[in-house]
C-alpha cells in the first residue's frame, strides 16, 4: 500500500540553473525516449532528492501501514483470516525492504531513512494516522485502502528511475492478492448478519473522509509539479488517481447495499468525473503535520522497536563489515 | 505514564507516553548489503533481483528466501556481499557496455578464478546470467565474455567471482516445495463473485 499525493513546498527551487545544461539536456532526453535512469547516471539535484523523499515516503507508509492491519491479526475472525492476515502484514513489511533499497541506490543510508521517520522528520501516508477500531476497520484498509494505493503504485511502475520501477514491478504482483482478500473480507461482513453489515458501513463511514485525502490534494490547490511529471518522477495527478479510484470502487461499495458519507457524491455523465463534498484539506495538513489520532503511538510503536531490538543487531554485527552503495 | 492505545499488544508494550531525545542510530546499524540472484524455473537463468541487508552471507541467504521467494517459487537462489561485485557503465542506445571495456587495463596475473557474468540488455531490467569464465581479473573475465558471447547489445555487465555467491544446497531445492499449499496467499484462492450474486437475488426478493 501506498500514500500518494506528494506535498511540494509552495516556493520549491528547482536550482535547475546550477546543473550543467548538457548534461542535463541529456538526461532529459534519455527520459523522453523512454529509457530508464540508473543509479549511477548523472542526474540533477532536484531529481535526487524528490525520488529519494517519495520513495522514503513510500516505504514508511508501508511499515507504518503494518501497524493498524497488524492490529487486528490476533483477532481476526478465525484461522484462516488470521493467517492470511498475517501472509498480508508481512507482504507490507517486505515492500518497505524492497522500497529502502531502491532509495539507497540514491545515496541515503537506511540508518538515516529510519531515523528520519522515527524523529519525524519524514512524512508516511496519512490514512494510517487514523484508527482501527474494528474488525471491519482492517478490512476497509485492505480492501479499499489498498486499492487506491495499486492506482498510485501502477502509475509509478511507469516511471524514470529503473530501482524504482523494478520494486513496483514486485510490489504489484504481490498487490493482487490484497485486493482480492480485502474484497472477500467486505463480502463477507455485507452478506451476514445485521450486526456484521452495521459494522461494515460504521467503518465505511469513518474511513471515507481519509480515503478521499490519501491521494493527496486537489490539483487546484496543490503545487505545480511539472517538472516532475516531465522527468516521470510523478506518473498522475492527484486528482487522476482520485477519479480513477472512486470509477473503480464506489459502484462496488454501492452493489454491496452499503452507502457513502457524502451526500454530494455522484458521477457527472456529462464530464464523465465524479463530483463530491471538497475534503477538508485544514485537517489532512494538520494531521500530516503530527497531530492525528495515532501519530504519536505509531511513532512510538517504530521507535520502541528500534530501541528493544538494537542488541540483536549488535551482537549480529561482525566488526570487520563495511558498507557499499548498491548498484541497482 | 506509558502510551495507551485501542491495541492491546502496544499496551503491553508499555511504551512511555514521551521520549525527551532524538534517534540516532550508529554507523552500520543496518548492516551491509547482499545482492540477490534466483532461478525463477527450471532452465531459466539466474538473475538478480534486489538486495538484502545483512552480516554475512548465511543471514543474507535466510533473508533473501523470505525476501523474494515467500509469495513467487523459484528453484535455485544465491547471494553476494555487494562490494564483490564489478560493474561497467552504464550505457544507452546502441551504445554497447563491451565497448567501453577495451580501454581498461587487466593484471593477468597470479591464478585465475571462475568468474560469472550478468548483463543487463535493457536499462530498467534486472541484470541476468550470460556465462561463466576463467579470467585473471575482472576486466580480463568481462573481455572474454565479449569475445565468448560474440559482443551482444548490453547495458551493463557485472562480473562476480564463482567463489563470492553463497547458493542453496542440491538437498535444499524443497525449502520452496510448501508455497504452492498456502493458497490463503494467493489471490485466486478468493471467489467473492458468487456470495455477491447471491446477495443481489436475495436483494431483488
Amino acid at each position: 500500500m501506498y500514500g500518494g499525493g506528494q506535498i511540494f513546498d509552495q516556493s520549491m527551487n528547482t536550482g535547475l540553473e546550477n546543473e550543467d545544461p548538457v548534461k542535463l539536456q541529456e538526461f532529459e532526453a534519455r527520459i523522453t525516449r523512454g529509457e530508464k535512469i540508473e543509479p549511477s547516471d548523472w542526474m540533477p539535484a532536484l531529481y535526487r532528492k524528490q525520488l529519494i523523499r517519495m520513495i522514503e515516503q513510500h516505504a514508511h507508509s508501508e511499515i507504518i501501514g503494518a501497524l493498524p492491519e497488524g492490529t487486528w491479526i490476533t483477532r481476526a475472525p478465525g484461522f484462516k483470516r488470521k493467517m492470511a492476515l498475517m501472509a498480508k502484514v508481512q507482504d507490507e513489511v517486505g515492500h518497505a525492504q524492497l522500497l529502502y533499497s531502491a532509495a539507497e541506490t540514491l545515496g541515503k543510508n537506511r540508518e538515516d531513512m529510519l531515523n528520519d521517520l522515527i524523529n519525524g522528520k519524514s512524512k508516511y501516508s496519512n490514512i494510517f494516522n487514523y484508527p482501527a477500531f474494528t474488525w471491519a476497520d482492517s478490512c476497509f484498509i485492505s480492501w479499499l485502502v489498498d486499492a487506491g494505493a495499486i492506482v498510485n503504485q501502477l502509475a509509478n511502475a511507469k516511471g524514470s528511475y529503473g530501482p524504482y520501477v523494478r520494486a513496483l514491478d514486485r510490489i504489484c504482483k504481490e498487490e493482487s492478492f490484497h485486493l482480492k482478500y480485502g474484497h472477500d473480507c467486505v463480502v463477507a461482513l455485507a452478506t451476514g448478519s445485521e450486526k456484521q453489515r452495521t459494522m461494515m458501513q460504521e467503518a465505511i463511514n469513518r474511513w471515507w473522509a481519509p480515503m478521499m485525502m490519501f491521494f493527496g490534494p486537489s490539483d487546484k490547490i496543490s503545487v505545480h509539479t511539472e517538472i516532475l511529471m516531465k522527468w516521470k518522477v510523478k506518473m498522475a495527478s492527484n486528482d487522476d488517481c482520485r477519479q480513477q479510484w472512486l470509477d473503480m470502487y464506489v459502484p462496488k461499495i454501492w452493489e454491496l447495499g452499503f452507502t457513502i458519507p457524502d451526500k454530494n457524491l455522484k458521477k457527472n455523465e456529462e464530464t464523465g468525473k465524479w463530483e463530491f463534498t471538497e475534503p477538508d484539506w485544514v485537517e489532512f495538513k494538520k494531521v500530516i503535520n503530527g497531530d492525528g489520532p495515532c501519530n504519536k503511538e505509531r511513532l512510538a510503536v517504530r521507535r520502541t522497536a528500534e530501541e528493544r531490538g538494537r542488541w540483536v543487531r549488535e551482537a549480529l554485527k561482525s566488526p570487520n563489515i563495511s558498507y557499499q552503495t548498491p548498484f541497482a | 505514564m506509558s502510551l495507551e492505545s485501542l491495541d492491546p499488544r502496544v499496551n503491553r508494550l508499555n511504551i512511555p507516553d514521551q521520549f525527551e531525545d532524538e534517534v540516532q542510530k550508529k554507523e552500520l546499524d543496518q548492516l551491509t548489503t547482499f545482492e540477490v540472484f534466483l532461478v525463477p524455473k527450471e532452465g531459466k537463468a539466474l538473475e538478480s533481483v534486489g538486495i538484502v541487508h545483512a552480516d554475512d552471507s548465511e543471514m543474507a541467504f535466510v533473508f533473501a528466501k523470505e525476501a523474494f521467494s515467500r509469495r513467487f517459487t523459484c528453484v535455485g537462489m544465491a547471494v553476494c556481499p555487494t562490494h564483490k561485485i564489478w560493474a561497467s557503465e552504464v550505457t544507452e542506445g546502441e551504445e554497447s557496455a563491451f565497448d567501453f571495456i577495451e580501454s581498461l587495463d587487466e593484471q593477468n596475473e597470479g591464478e585465475e578464478d571462475q568468474c560469472e557474468i550478468f548483463l543487463m540488455d535493457k536499462r530498467g531490467k534486472q541484470h541476468k546470467h550470460a556465462t561463466s569464465v576463467l579470467a585473471y581479473s575482472y576486466i580480463d573475465a568481462a573481455k572474454k565474455a565479449k569475445e565468448e558471447l560474440g559482443n551482444p547489445l548490453t547495458k551493463n555487465i557485472w562480473v562476480i567471482r564463482t567463489r563470492d555467491f553463497t547458493f542453496n544446497e542440491e538437498e535444499d531445492s524443497d525449502l520452496w516445495a510448501t508455497l504452492p499449499e498456502k493458497t490463503y496467499r494467493d489471490a485466486q484462492a478468493y471467489r467473492a463473485a458468487d456470495k455477491i450474486k447471491k446477495f443481489k437475488e436475495s436483494q431483488t426478493k
